[in-house]
């Protein structure tokens, strides 16, 4: 499997010249690119019956196609690379090349795409400008108002756009229903938080005394209450603006509490609060992001909610974006280090910042898809029991894992594999593991055996890749390539050919077997050949992920499965060794997912040259999830803003952040 | 930009405190009740409801047309409806036809568009919906102008095996090319957002509008330092605001003329959580849409069993084992072909319970269903194929005798679905004759 990985493996496609490349021995140049699509594509892809609508003779045959540059049609060479390097095309039963000449083509499609995309540096997205989505609605409540209630839960959900994420700005829409819902969920939260004198007394910071008139101690808790909602510094025609509406208010009935909190309710239904916003920018170049707009951003991206005090303060000092500051930063906001020792007289703080499990959460569970059990994907009673106790013990596994990954700055490639993962009492159970667990996942080492470790061992991930009444290989070997290694396979053709009914197909009593009739049809082959076979891999997994030895027919299970290079493995053991043979793949995925995640928007062909830039440090940095997001935060994508001339690149260096593994 | 008829309350609230201090609750309120005679009798109502994964094709189509037709497999459990029914056949949306099999034919079936294929960034429509004209065209009668039902929450995420969004399998209801109406599917949530509407509203509406009034104000202090996309984007939501303002406005306490058609038995209050069971989920959802006709909230709404794609185990079926877009891909085995046809019947015995709950409201001599026109259907035929072909459809109410129901309606192969669109308008009340790509109204559909 490993053999034609080096193209992937060795992307230093950023760094590396032509030249160099030539010295490493990949001597393959556009003319050669010519060549190869003439011998091996246009038979299909020609002019004359351009199948699937594609004609790729134009980057071939034009007078001027070898003196172009890739960029004309990065789409098409991008997705020329991903079909051809996925083996996928050219179809098995057509001519095909040998896999140097393979790996040779689309080592080298790679590179001089990614050279001509990112010289120059990268380009900035525009100036945030979108409406939180509900969760973020929700964390920012609980800590605006410090209320432990979820104020977004009568909001309509959220769908998703770009990298699959619901807080993308394209997706973000807005419907008439929703006006009267923040409206009635704002007076909810603040009635909630004035019931309690706790949290209202944090929010009434002054009450009029004798020396104190309404009006100035109402003016010091709105311009408090202000900056925090609207997450910048208050403006005097603003504070006027809802101060004079206090006023009103008040005049109707001088009750200075409510006067206040349905101030505040106006002020949690402006778009300043609704909407996370950041200034226009009015130069033609891109600029780098104020300091109180990367708070935001930060805490956006790993609290899912709006920034601390904390965060405000180096943010009015300037002192934000100082890098050996911005540095401490992360390391406190994702929560790192050991909880301090039990004291008695700090019993009541928090024991460390667990914050970043809000964005374990709303990331792990849209990437991996485990959001939707228990609400879409529920299993069938006859595979087995599904409680909410062990819903929230399969759900919250994955997440309480990369809240693990995170804080404690593992290796993400223990995403992979993993000696240790984290289980609840039933959830303990249901793996058969031994030990003294309670209701909240803990972290467990894993025994020798268990089958566990890594989010392949984990039950969600086994059930969301199943079908409600019996597992499937070609699901599971789907959500592999699609969900770990970001390279899906494309959909399958219409009017599918049916699996033969008759003779060979009788007799083919196993799922195995089928599935193997249905690839012996080249047009299913191409695809079926790499998917099935990762699939079957998990087949000692039944839906809600116990493990077995026999499926549900009593048949013994077969867990081999070879690939189209010939590779073959048996079991989920052997399966993750190969995914860590392809760790590339996933970290560039991973590094993908989490950037399109932290930027809020869909990444374009122009961001890989971000993406690539971020892998190269994670890989040098031993894998270490702060490489990560410490690349991500200091990337020239995250740290600015687009101006008015719309292709105008920030080039990708700048100073490193200095990342220490444990 | 839409400004409510001037009820004087701006005036009264920059008059100052005095005025507002006073008992101006009962200062505003019109002295007699409303008068009954004001509101239009039997308003009509459209609703149209979605089924994802095709049907049982062959157990679908009537035999016999025109009234002497028999019912279907699939429709059998209509028997006692068969009046109140039209089916037309044969009717199909062009502009789904490519794409994909499922988000292309589910965004584009009301609206007989061709959606952009996109994950995010330009997702549109690219047209309106019909259930929206026909909001349009009764803007502000009723509270809500439309109401969105369903019963999965949007899938997160995109297809990244076809290259949409998912967004485009959970919204038929599209206000404009870019405007996605968000659904509800808790239904206590729905029932006490209608409940509300029917209770009166005190002193908090008129400090509601104060404060809606303000953020207004300030919102349109620094929308103009926004980009044109950043404020349309605010111009949504300011829009969103506005409507909110004018309901507020048009409510009881302010004169305006809206008053519920029939009270709201609080009893009826669905349970706080969203329950597991899906048929009852359903029911209760199909339960809000016929109350909301009932009360006049609204007179549009939509509904969708599932979202496109969707893999809902139907295990709770006697017979059945499995979710439904696997099996809806039946690949012509004669045992999940069963299945399937169990799976399309008890979507048609829902649509039966909300005909028979809409016929149980009686409304003067007669009832809403009769005031009604409730749609049916799935945007592809067999879920096997993907094919947009001879739509399954179904036509329930009478809209006030205007539709000629009782009929089984076959019209030549591919007659573009938009007709169907354009007479259901008319029957609503929208003098038009074009929608989308259509060639006109659909004959026999009207009474007269």
């Amino acid at each position: 499997m490993s053999a034609h990985l080096p193209a992937t493996g060795t992307l230093l496609l950023l760094l590396i010249s032509t030249s160099q490349a030539a010295e490493n021995g990949a001597t393959f140049d556009r003319e050669q690119a010519s060549i190869f699509l003439r011998d091996y594509c246009l038979d299909c892809h020609g002019p004359s019956n351009a199948e699937a609508k594609l004609d790729l003779s134009l980057l071939v045959e034009s007078p001027t196609a070898n003196q172009e540059g890739l960029t004309e049609k990065a789409a098409l060479w991008h997705q020329i690379w991903l079909r051809v390097k996925n083996k996928e095309m050219p179809p098995t039963d057509a001519t095909l090349p040998e896999p140097p000449e393979r790996s040779a083509f689309t080592e080298w499609v790679y590179q001089e795409l990614h050279q001509q995309l990112c010289a120059g540096g990268i380009i900035p997205s525009p100036p945030r400008m979108r409406r939180m989505n509900r969760s973020e609605y929700a964390g920012t409540m609980r800590d605006l108002l410090g209320i432990q209630i979820d104020a977004g839960a009568s909001l309509p959900d959220d769908g998703a756009g770009g990298e699959g994420f619901d807080n993308a700005v394209e997706t973000l829409f807005i419907s008439p229903i929703h006006a009267e819902k923040y409206l009635d969920s704002a007076r909810n939260a603040l009635q909630y938080a004035f019931a309690d004198s706790r949290t209202a007394e944090q929010l009434l910071i002054a009450e009029p005394a004798n020396d104190l008139p309404d009006s100035t101690a109402a003016a010091k808790v709105l311009e408090a209450f202000l900056l925090r909602a609207f997450r910048k510094p208050v403006e005097n025609a603003e504070l006027m603006h809802y101060l004079g509406l206090f006023n009103t208010l008040y005049e109707i009935e001088p009750d200075y509490r409510d006067a206040v909190r349905q101030t505040m309710e106006a002020i949690l239904i402006s778009p300043q609060f609704l909407f996370l916003i950041e200034t226009p920018v009015q130069s033609e170049q891109p600029v780098l992001l104020s300091d109180y707009e990367l708070a935001s951003r930060l805490s956006y991206f790993l609290w899912n909610s709006m920034p601390d005090e904390r965060l405000f303060e180096l943010a009015a000092k300037g002192e934000l974006s100082d890098e050996t500051v911005l540095v401490g930063e992360l390391q406190r906001m994702l929560g790192g280090g050991d909880p301090p020792e039990d004291d008695k007289r700090q019993r009541s703080r928090r024991r460390r910042d667990d914050r970043v499990r809000y964005f374990a959460q709303n990331f792990v569970e849209q990437w991996l898809g485990t959001r939707a059990l228990g609400r879409t994907v529920i299993p069938d009673p006859s595979v087995g029991s599904f409680d909410s106790e062990l819903e929230g013990g399969m759900k919250y596994e994955p997440v309480f894992f990369l809240d693990y990954v995170l804080s404690q700055n593992r290796s993400l490639l223990e995403l992979l594999d993993s000696d240790y993962t984290f289980v609840h009492r039933r959830l303990a159970r249901h793996y058969g593991i031994e030990g003294d667990f309670r209701e909240q996942p803990r972290l467990t080492e894993l025994p020798e055996g268990s089958h566990r470790g890594g989010l392949l061992g984990m039950a969600a991930v086994l059930c969301v890749s199943s079908y409600p009444h019996r597992t499937s290989p070609v699901l599971r070997g789907k959500w592999i390539l699609e969900t770990l290694l970001g390279t899906p396979p494309p959909p399958a053709p219409p009017n599918v050919p049916p699996l033969p009914e008759s003779g060979q197909a009788q007799s083919a009593s196993s799922l195995r077997q089928r599935l193997e009739l249905h690839r012996q049809n080249p047009a299913c082959a191409a695809c079926h050949n790499r998917i099935d076979p990762l699939g079957f891999g998990l087949e000692n997994y039944d839906v809600l992920g116990r493990w077995r030895t026999e499926d549900s027919q009593g048949n013994s299970i077969d867990s081999r499965g070879e690939l189209p290079d010939g590779t073959s493995f048996s079991g989920p053991e052997e399966l993750k060794q190969l995914l860590l043979d392809h760790k590339d793949d996933f970290i560039r995925h991973i590094t993908k997912k989490m950037l399109g995640y932290a930027l809020g928007r869909s990444l374009s062909l122009e961001d890989t040259c971000a993406v690539e830039h971020i892998v190269q440090r994670v890989k040098s940095e031993n894998y270490a999830s702060h490489s990560l997001i410490f690349g991500i935060v200091q990337s020239p994508s995250f740290r600015y803003k687009a101006g008015t001339l719309p292709a105008a690149r920030v080039p990708l260096e700048a100073p490193s952040l200095s990342v220490t593994q444990n | 930009m839409r400004r409510h008829k001037p009820i004087s309350r701006r005036t009264l609230l920059r008059g100052g405190g005095v005025a507002l201090a006073l008992p101006w609750l009962e200062a505003m309120k019109p002295a007699a009740a409303y008068a009954a005679t004001e509101l239009p009798h039997r308003p009509r109502r459209f609703a149209a409801l979605y089924v994802p994964n095709g049907v049982r094709a062959d157990m679908w189509t009537p035999t016999g047309t025109g009234s002497a037709f028999e019912l279907s497999p699939a429709l059998s459990s209509l028997a006692d409806l068969k009046q109140d029914l039209l089916v037309p056949t044969n009717l199909w949306n062009r502009a789904s036809e490519h794409g994909d099999g499922h988000y292309v034919k589910t965004s584009g079936w009301l609206t007989c568009t061709t959606i952009t294929k996109s994950i995010g960034i330009d997702v549109s429509c690219n047209g309106v919906s019909v259930d929206q004209i026909a909001a349009r065209s009764v803007a502000g009668q009723t509270p809500l102008a439309s109401m969105e039902l369903a019963i999965d929450p949007v899938s997160t995420g995109v297809d990244t095996n076809v290259g949409y969004t998912r967004v485009y399998g959970a919204h038929i209801a599209w206000a404009g090319p870019t405007k996605p109406l968000a659904r509800e599917t808790n239904p206590r949530l729905a029932f006490e957002r209608l409940f509300r509407l029917t209770q009166p509203h005190g002193s908090q509406s008129q400090r509601d509008l104060l404060l809606l009034d303000r953020v207004l104000e300030d919102a349109k202090r620094f929308r103009d330092h926004l980009g044109s996309a950043d404020r349309s984007r605010m111009d949504e939501y300011l829009e969103s605001v506005r409507s909110l303002e004018e309901r507020l406005q048009r409510s009881t306490q302010f004169g305006g003329t809206w008053q519920p058609l029939a009270s709201l038995d609080p009893q009826q209050i669905p349970p706080a959580e969203i329950p597991d069971d899906h048929q009852t989920h359903v029911r209760l959802m199909l339960d809000i849409l016929a109350l909301g006709f009932q009360i006049d909230a609204t007179r549009v709404g939509t509904f969708m069993f599932g979202n496109s794609v969707s893999g809902k185990s139907f295990s709770f079926l006697d017979g059945v084992q499995g979710g439904h877009h696997d099996i809806s891909h039946h690949q012509n085995d004669p045992e999940k072909l069963r299945q399937y046809q169990l799976i399309t019947e008890w979507h048609v015995q829902q649509y039966g319970y909300l005909l028979r709950r809409l016929r149980a409201m009686e409304e003067d001599e007669s009832n809403v269903l009769e005031n009604s026109i409730i749609l049916m259907g799935n945007e592809l035929r067999d879920g096997n194929s993907h094919s947009p072909h001879n739509l399954p459809l179904l036509v329930g109410g009478r809209a006030g005798g205007r539709l000629a129901t009782g009929q089984h309606l076959e019209y030549d192969r591919d007659t573009p679905l938009a007709n169907l669109y354009v007479s259901l308008l008319n029957a609503f009340g929208v003098p038009t004759d074009q929608f989308a790509d259509s060639t006109g109204p659909l004959p026999n559909v009207l009474t007269s």
